[in-house]
């Protein structure tokens, strides 16, 4: 049974600059769906609206436009009080683990609050709870009465998916949560995610610009550009069969794990274009080495091109979509 | 030997460091801590140390300067001068303290819910804490309490009002700096009420500042409840509240009887000095940067 937890529809998100009456379009039209226990990778230059539509999902900022469907239900407009308790069921993790904890509280009373504000919890449960989540997070219990600063970067991001867990929530958005740690940390964080999406069910929105990370644990991805999904497409067609020229880019700048492997580089030209002045037709084309003429006027829909694999590109149509078949 | 265990001997000794440790951070917040507690002990114990009934006079010994018998002399009425200055300091105290806690119970959570709000009610609740500052708080404070009755408990309650303008602006910049946290936002993602997000999260990050601030303002309400009495409203004479003690001394000043006047005068302004120089000194030993330039 695949149930939807949640949908977003032409989501949209604008800023206003200042009192210019320009906006910085950050988020323009984004149509995702993730399915229960599934985990959706979503990747993208910095700029490109990642972390507004992770924000955005979860109501932490307004649209400007579209509609989010989360647990059947539109929760586009619906007012903070309403939202509120909802929020037992989706949770967020922080890219910055050091300032996403108040800290002047102690460890076992941040991973215990969710716990207080949704469930009506004895005391003795509550921390015999709090306790069982710092183990499944292998925090050792000895930090319980301690204040953020006394940890380091991994555990307290441990903590923050503690926190994240707490409620077994349906949705949680993970927006960056390990590229802020070492290396070392990063791969016990990334198993730990692992174990908990098999056994929670909790679909994950997992954000991040590093394709190796975003390849281990999604199970599709989605590629954005400029606050759009120019590609989405499942794990294994990622580096198999990427098809938006972004893509394949993007692609071309991760280096290989086989240290025999030649590296082709397909770098792109000119610099990620202002999101106040979005360029006209495909945001693409400024810098598409593939771009024609009517990729200045004509918005590409997505395609689907394979079973789950939609591609947002004119060229499709004339096969000239692939940049460079040797890198293939 | 019973009393002094070993364990007993190395907590004195750790306070004892850490006293030594605070006093090498500010020496100024030290001084400030010896006088208020002086202070503080004459008003708590005072019956023990007045010679005399502040408020008993003797009628053969009006105006007496000061002898062995009578260490600061005796007032107008002949009542013992160095009894009523340290009867006095229970003013002192009784009236800062609960006025610096009512300032603080007032402008904290309109500070919190000002700046966390931001908009038309922060604007709002701070126009009217503008409006408020824009007065001389003397006049403001003779005003009200003109108006509202003559007791104490006025006099508590405007020094408290008047002043938590003070306490709502330090923690209000603070909020405005903390709102956009991440931890804030991750506050609101777990589900947090804003009355959680207000005192559990905002609170205790933002109220430093102020806090650090109570000892100063305990300084200003003894100095303008004194300057109350003195100008006779709230407190009457004969009580042996300063302020009023000076007024009733200054008439005699021209006529030489100086000390009626001088010594509760004095008491005034060290009490304000030592609260001013722990206040200080606190700011100096919370705000680092403070500390470096010194």
């Amino acid at each position: 049974m695949s149930e939807l937890v949640l949908s977003t529809k032409n989501l949209s998100k604008r800023f206003p600059v200042g009192r210019s009456g320009s906006f910085v379009n950050a988020v323009n039209g984004v149509d995702l769906s993730i399915k229960r226990g599934e985990v959706l990778g979503m990747v993208g230059e910095s700029g490109s609206g990642k972390s507004t539509i992770g924000r955005t999902i979860l109501r932490l900022t307004d649209p400007s436009d579209g509609e989010i469907t989360f647990d059947g239900q539109d929760i586009t407009t619906l007012p903070t009080k309403l939202i509120r308790p909802m929020r037992k069921d989706m949770q967020m993790v922080f890219q910055d683990p050091w300032s996403a904890l108040n800290p002047r509280m102690k460890i076992g009373d941040l991973i215990a609050e969710p716990l207080r504000i949704h469930f009506n919890m004895s005391r003795s449960e509550c921390n015999d709870r709090t306790e069982v989540l710092a183990e499944r997070v292998r925090l050792s219990a000895d930090f319980l009465n301690r204040t953020p600063s006394a940890l380091s970067g991994g555990q307290l991001q441990r903590v923050c998916i503690a926190r994240a867990i707490a409620t077994n929530p349906k949705l949680i958005v993970l927006d960056e949560p390990t590229s802020s740690l070492d290396l070392s940390v990063r791969a016990g964080i990334l198993e730990l995610l692992q174990e908990l999406r098999a056994e929670t069910q909790a679909a994950f929105l997992f954000i991040s610009h590093d394709l190796g990370t975003i390849k281990l644990i999604s199970d599709r991805i989605a590629v954005l550009y400029l606050g759009r999904v120019v590609e989405e497409v499942p794990k294994d067609k990622l580096f198999s069969d990427p098809s938006h020229p972004y893509t394949q880019s993007l692609l071309s700048a991760h280096l290989p794990s086989d240290p025999n492997e030649t590296l082709q580089r397909l770098t792109l030209q000119g610099e990620i274009p202002s999101p106040i002045n979005l360029p006209t037709g495909c945001s693409f084309h400024t810098r598409c080495p593939v771009a024609i003429n009517s990729c200045q006027s004509n918005v590409p829909e997505a395609d689907e091109i394979s079973p789950g694999h939609l591609v947002s590109c004119l060229r499709l149509k004339d096969g000239q979509n692939i940049i460079r078949r040797d890198l293939k | 030997m019973t009393g002094r265990s070993p364990s007993n001997l190395w907590t004195m000794a750790r306070l004892g460091n850490r006293i030594r440790g605070i006093s090498r951070l500010s020496p100024t917040a030290t001084a400030g801590v010896i006088i208020i507690l002086l202070f503080g002990v004459l008003a708590l114990f005072s019956d023990m140390f007045m010679p005399h009934d502040p408020v008993s006079s003797f009628t053969d010994r009006i105006l007496q300067p000061p002898s062995a018998q009578h260490w600061f002399g005796t007032d107008g009425n002949g009542m013992d001068v160095f009894s009523r200055v340290i009867y006095g300091a229970k003013f002192g105290f009784g009236i800062a303290i609960p006025a610096v806690i009512i300032a603080v119970l007032i402008g904290v959570p309109v500070g919190l819910i000002a700046g966390y709000r931001g908009g038309l009610l922060d604007e709002v609740l701070m126009r009217i804490f503008d409006g408020l500052r824009v007065f001389p708080s003397i006049i403001l404070a003779l005003a009200v309490v003109a108006a509202t009755g003559q007791s104490l408990l006025n006099v508590v309650l405007v020094l408290g009002f008047l002043d938590s303008p003070v306490f709502a602006r330090l923690v209000r910049s603070e909020v405005l700096a903390l709102r956009s946290s991440i931890f804030v936002e991750s506050a609101i993602a777990a589900g947090n009420p804003t009355w959680r997000i207000l005192f559990l999260h905002l609170l205790p990050n933002s109220i430093q500042g102020a806090m650090a601030q109570t000892a100063v303002r305990a300084a200003w309400a003894v100095r303008i409840s004194a300057t109350l009495a003195f100008l006779g409203v709230g407190i009457q004479a004969p009580t042996p509240e300063w302020g009023a003690m000076i007024r009733q001394g200054a008439e005699f000043m021209v006529s030489g009887q100086w000390w009626v006047a001088i010594f509760p005068g004095i008491a005034l302004i060290l009490l304000v000095f030592g609260l001013n120089l722990f206040g200080d000194g606190i700011q100096d030993i919370l705000d680092p940067r403070r500390r470096v330039s010194k």
